[in-house]
């Protein structure tokens, strides 16, 4: 039995001190998230326990977001989901002080251009952002009714800003949460995620 | 010769004329440069010709705006790799992108590798051999890159280059310019005995170096290997330079070779200062404990952190030891090392014997403590060569350990009150050793010197830890000297005494007192065994306490009958055989692994206080909250005293409820392999160790021996208090 405790250890690894920026790793707790909403509506994962929850870190400004946006991939990923039941927030991390940020008017006018999540939430402080480890936006992260991270990483195999490219490409969210919800393990649970950093203050 | 003046002008015309055609030609020769968003782009060649069959050098030209920038093949955090897709005449082949070294391009807590200012991607081409000469070919590129500066923009543009087919080619204008790229491409570079090891998410690159290395950067050439922006630290440590490196978590099953570039001494850019880069490929083998593996002890300041030279380390050792004699763990044995000094110079006296046979105790008694020091060191070294994950403080995380101490205590203690003789001796380690001791009084001081050693080792003293994490992760040689100093430390004051009989002589002239003294001395040997008890119970279930007292009636009824037998009952030895025979069956039944494992996880006592895993610690820090870890076991004097003292004292409780400061208690007391790793971590081989963790993550060790103000000074600095707001 200690055999299992030092196959965890080994797992989790050692937390580098240095590191500004956590993580949110596959197969462990998610961290928490608490974000207002464009609306100003408080969310909290803990109160999100019992489904699947799937977060998509967003700028409107970033052309691999575009690319799924423009094409309406990630507005289809959205309804089709959403419409069996899993929650979906997507999440924008940009600094108040950058060139992109979004208030959450704009951001709200946006999104009501055919996008369906949940809800949408601002985190200009990027402490979301930074305790999930978001890279770039897309990153996608799917959490399962326990509360566990199933899937952390890019959302599909095709890395670039061609929105052409989207087809025959392997949805890596849409993979993990058809998998997760026959009740299989997640095949894929981490991939490097790719597209523009998110846009974080200091 | 002196030639006429029109011969001379006709020869400058000439050679006006050719410059002017070599001018064309060249011009001829490359594209214009192509101007996009923020960037500007051309194709060069680094001949003026192509040549049928001959490799052919072209470079993709990009310079950038200011602050903009383009990624290399592995762009890190995010980006995308440039991409050239070559559109080339048939028969013709191109071979990949032959990278220069690149930056590494922070980006808020994020890491990216690319390019700034103006850059070459090189590429050799391959013309047919069947070229037709005396024509001309034109080459042609997409070229395809995502720009950045604060926002990205993808772009790219589409490149051609013309050039005449010759036999011959001499180089272009361009050529020294990708003469000087050419030098900026990394080739595979083989380092004298080089190694990469993993443990947990820490990876050590080792090698050692043929000159002097005074900055290396690590870029990985696979994704998802290394976490790009964490800090790089680079150590000397022996003859070896080592490059600690942060492995991308979930650390990838298939990660089972390190490739990347290593860029030293800012790169071949500064081959005059000594830089130089070059890629490796290492196989990635996992390590047992404390392979070297090191990390900050304390990243508060930043960087500050030199390595631990073996002079430090012996100087710690040596205080630490010293400390140990003060330590509370240390206390019962201290008092039978005092009755056996005060029985030698007592012997000393009535025997008449010359006083030099005093320091030949000390030495005696310096010898046993170096010598299970150096015996404790190499058992530490052997465990760690097998891998197994164990700890300083493994004595009394065993069970069995702890049970066969509170025997030896409860029956030294019986033996004191006078139960029965053992002509007692200055060691008590066995009641066989003590028989040998009656001839033999010298070793008599060296079995005590093993003996307080034995008991001494779960205390880690300020200083010793450290000295202890640096000795577990040096070679053999210098961690059995830094444990040697440690014995040296612990045994000086006593070798000192045998020294300096005046000082000795203060103590009281023997007499009847000494009986009553040694009667006396049993009451410390049974508060150890309390104590024991104490730390047995946090180890094993309820019933097994009971059996293990149970065990000291029946040696107490053992010593009892020995006595009777000593005094003249011979037939009382049975009684004493099989009550002692009982006592080590109950004793093994008692620490057996069932009943270890049928301890019940204890429920906090202390609710402000959480159970400490690195998940949640992590997670904590991750929400913004500052975090305490006190990692400690029950059987940790020095732990149980800064708890009652200081960490439950309602000032430090009060501070640390008003700044959000999340409590975890990291509990040693039986063996746990995460706890074992985290102290690793902090070079430690043992409780306590106490860290305070800010919002950011930053780590504080603080000292060993708590007080209410070194927490509160601590809390002030990670914690600030919250100023309260009107509202």
């Amino acid at each position: 039995m200690r055999a299992r405790y030092l196959a965890a250890s080994l797992i989790c690894g050692l937390f580098a001190a240095d590191a500004a920026i956590a993580q949110a790793i596959p197969g462990q707790d998610a961290p928490p998230l608490q974000l207002s909403d464009v609306n100003g509506k408080r969310v909290d994962l803990k109160d999100l326990r019992g489904r699947i929850v799937v977060l998509e870190w967003n700028n409107p400004h970033c052309p691999f977001v575009q690319k799924h946006y423009r094409g309406g991939n990630m507005q289809s990923l959205q309804k089709r989901f959403t419409g069996e039941g899993v929650v979906w927030l997507t999440i924008n991390s940009t600094s108040a002080g950058h060139a992109e940020f979004m208030n959450d008017k704009t951001l709200a006018a946006w999104i009501g251009k055919g996008a369906t999540p949940t809800a949408t939430l601002l985190d200009p402080d990027g402490r979301a952002g930074r305790a999930y480890g978001a890279r770039t936006t897309p990153h996608m992260f799917v959490i399962d009714p326990q509360g566990k991270v199933t899937y952390a990483g890019a959302i599909d195999d095709r890395r670039g800003t061609d929105a052409a490219e989207i087809k025959g490409a392997t949805n890596y969210v849409a993979q993990a949460l058809d998998e997760a919800r026959a009740g299989k393990s997640v095949s894929i649970a981490a991939t490097q995620p790719y597209g523009c950093s998110v846009k974080y203050g200091g | 010769m002196i030639r006429k003046p029109d011969e001379v002008r006709m020869k400058r015309i000439g050679t006006t004329l050719l410059l002017l055609l070599a001018t064309w030609m060249a011009g001829a020769a490359q594209a214009q440069p192509v101007r996009g968003d923020h960037i500007e782009s051309e194709l060069v060649a680094a001949t003026d010709a192509v040549v049928p069959g001959q490799p052919l050098q072209v470079g993709l030209r990009l310079a950038h705006d200011r602050h903009w920038h383009t990624y290399w093949q592995v762009p890190g955090d995010s980006g995308l790799p440039t991409q050239i897709k070559w559109k080339l005449p048939p028969g013709w082949s191109a071979g990949p992108i032959e990278w220069p070294v690149p930056q590494r391009l922070p980006v808020g807590p994020l890491m990216n590798f690319g390019y700034e200012g103006e850059v070459f991607l090189l590429t050799t081409l391959k013309p047919p051999v069947d070229l037709p000469p005396d024509g001309s070919t034109q080459i042609s590129a997409r070229a395809d890159w995502l720009i950045c500066e604060a926002v990205c923009i993808p772009d790219g543009a589409d490149l051609t280059l013309t050039l005449p087919v010759r036999t011959e080619a001499q180089p272009s204008r361009r050529a020294a310019q990708l003469a000087g790229a050419r030098a900026l491409v990394p080739r595979p570079i083989a380092l004298d005995a080089a190694t990469a090891t993993i443990e947990g998410n820490r990876i050590r690159l080792a090698f050692k170096p043929q000159a002097n290395v005074a900055s290396l950067e690590f870029f990985p050439l696979e994704e998802a290997r290394i976490e790009a922006p964490a800090a790089q630290t680079l150590k000397s440590e022996d003859r070896n330079t080592a490059l600690y490196l942060t492995a991308a978590q979930p650390v990838a099953q298939e990660f089972k070779t390190l490739k990347g570039l290593l860029v030293a001494n800012g790169g071949p850019r500064k081959a005059d200062q000594g830089g130089w880069a070059g890629t490796i490929e290492l196989p990635l083998r996992a390590s047992a404990l404390g392979a070297g593996f090191a990390t900050l002890a304390d990243s508060g300041g930043g960087d500050g952190n030199a390595p631990l030279t073996l002079w430090i380390a012996l100087a710690g050792a040596l205080i630490g030891g010293l400390i140990l004699n003060l330590m509370p763990c240390v206390f019962p044995v201290l008092s039978l090392k005092l009755l056996a000094l005060v029985r030698h110079q007592h012997d000393a006296v009535t025997a008449h014997a010359a006083p030099v046979s005093m320091p030949r105790h000390g030495f005696a008694f310096t010898a046993g403590v170096v010598a299970s020091f150096l015996l404790l060191a190499a058992l530490l070294l052997a465990l760690r060569a097998g891998g197994t994950q164990l700890g300083w403080g493994f004595q009394l995380q065993t069970p069995w350990v702890v049970a066969t101490l509170t025997a030896l205590f409860f029956v030294i203690g019986l033996n004191l009150l006078g139960a029965f003789e053992f002509a007692f001796g200055g060691a008590i380690a066995s009641s066989a050793a003590a028989e040998r001791l009656q001839s033999a009084r010298v070793s008599g001081s060296f079995w005590t010197g093993v003996l307080a050693v034995v008991v001494a080792a779960p205390c880690t003293a300020p200083f010793m830890g450290a000295a202890l994490g640096y000795a577990v992760t040096q070679p053999a040689a210098e961690a059995l000297l830094v444990f040697a100093v440690l014995g040296i430390g612990m045994a000086a004051p006593w070798l000192l005494l045998t020294f300096a009989p005046q000082l000795l002589s203060r103590l009281p002239r023997p007499g009847a007192w000494m009986e009553r003294f040694k009667q006396a001395m049993a009451f410390p040997m049974f508060a150890t065994c309390v104590w024991l008890l104490w730390v047995l119970a946090q180890q094993v279930e309820i019933n097994a306490v009971a059996i293990m007292l149970g065990v000291l009636v029946l040696l107490g009824l053992a010593a009892w009958a020995i006595g009777l037998a000593q005094r003249g009952a011979p037939r009382y030895r049975w009684v004493a055989l099989i009550a002692a025979g009982s006592a080590a069956y109950a004793l093994i039944a008692a620490t057996a692994p069932a009943a270890i494992d049928a301890k019940p996880v204890r429920a906090a006592a202390d609710t402000a206080w959480q159970p400490w895993t690195l998940t949640l610690q992590q997670q904590t820090i991750a929400s913004g909250k500052p975090v305490f870890v006190d990692f400690t076991a029950a059987w940790c004097v020095t732990c149980q005293a800064n708890k009652q003292l200081v960490l439950r004292s309602r000032g430090v409780q009060q501070e640390f409820a008003a700044r959000g400061v999340v409590l975890m208690r990291a509990d040693w007391t039986r063996r746990d392999d995460a706890i074992t790793q985290e102290l690793a971590r902090f070079k430690r081989n043992g409780v306590p160790l106490y860290v305070m963790y800010d919002s950011a993550g930053r780590a504080r060790v603080l000292p060993e021996l708590l007080t209410e103000r070194l927490v509160l000074d601590a809390l002030d600095r990670v914690a600030p208090a919250k100023v309260l707001s009107g509202g």
